[in-house]
């Protein structure tokens, strides 16, 4: 399957969504390290807990749901199309970075409260799995290739990367781990967070959403120009060359010099 | 500097310096497009790149 590459318009909703994102990120900082009181049993390491909890969710669920639901739909011959292919690549590579992210938040907050920056536990394991098997993806997309052999090659790369969000999410309950289960809600959906702190909390979570949404909107916009700069240069090559085949073609027809007899 | 402080400090810096990063991939690529489309584009050919 082959299409030319459209490049779309810039759309105007990616930048109020970014704008929300950094307006709601802002008041969750202010909220966060000026407004919400300390824990009673943490302390001020509590306030890590307006970042984390809500990185870690878009790392997981967000880029990972996009990734699989992308490269599903992509797979699926009758939804087949580059569109969801460009999104899987672009919300796995914005995924990696929250991943990154969510290791390096969970470690500033594990040295203090657990008294190490890292440990072999389940959930710290499996997620960075899922940030190794992201850098995995990426290395394999840059592998050069047709646009639909890659996009295939990649759409089954992010569902084996999918694998790994549900071992990630049941972790906690699956093995004994030093991680603790839920950090807002119990399986019982008992709020184990209340007042300020889990509006603070809600907020934190809306903020790195919007900002993820920005981030994916941008990504993919970079992925479609990366593709039509390449069908472009295909397309000025394949003319290029064509321009010579023609070229060869006048002159055997009647313009080959002292008779040569035609050409190769 | 705090745990709680560099927590924060890693979180945004990381997001600022890669949504600065993705915005200039942006630029450049969209640079790039422009300087290999063909030259001459007859008059009502699709457009084919960001409108500015």
């Amino acid at each position: 399957m082959t299409e030319q590459v459209i490049v779309p318009r810039r759309p105007r909703w990616l930048d109020v969504v970014g704008i929300l994102g950094i307006v709601a990120l802002g008041f969750t900082v202010w909220l966060g390290l000026w407004i919400t009181p300390p824990d009673v049993v943490q302390g001020n390491l509590a306030r890590l807990l307006y970042v984390h909890p809500a990185v870690a969710t878009v790392a997981l669920y967000w880029a990972g749901g996009v990734a699989a639901g992308g490269s599903l739909l992509y797979l699926w011959p009758r939804t087949r199309s580059f569109f969801w292919d460009r999104l899987a690549a672009s919300a796995v590579e914005v995924g990696a970075v929250f991943s990154a992210l969510t290791l390096v938040t969970g470690s500033l907050w594990g040295r203090p409260v657990w008294g190490v920056w890292w440990t072999w536990d389940a959930r710290l394991t499996s997620t960075a799995l899922l940030l190794l098997l992201e850098i995995g993806y990426l290395a394999l997309r840059r592998v050069p290739a047709d646009l639909d052999v890659r996009a295939k090659r990649c759409a089954v790369a992010a569902l084996l990367v999918a694998v790994d969000v549900p071992i990630v999410h049941f972790s906690v309950d699956w093995w004994n781990t030093l991680h603790q289960g839920g950090t807002i809600l119990d399986p019982g959906f008992d709020l184990h967070v209340h007042g300020i702190m889990l509006w603070t909390m809600g907020l934190s979570f809306v903020a790195f959403t919007l900002v993820f949404v920005w981030l994916l909107g941008v990504r993919y916009q970079v992925e479609v120009l990366q593709d039509a700069v390449g069908d472009q240069e295909l397309e000025v090559s394949l003319s290029e060359r064509w321009g010579e085949d023609a070229d060869l073609v006048s002159v055997a027809g009647g313009r080959a010099p002292h008779g040569s007899g035609g050409a190769a | 500097m705090s745990y709680v402080d560099a927590g924060y400090a890693a979180a945004l810096g990381t997001m600022l310096v890669y949504a600065v990063t993705l915005v200039v991939r942006r630029r450049r690529w969209e640079r790039a497009l422009k300087m290999s489309e063909p030259a001459a584009e007859p008059d009502g050919a699709p457009v084919r790149g960001e409108p500015s």
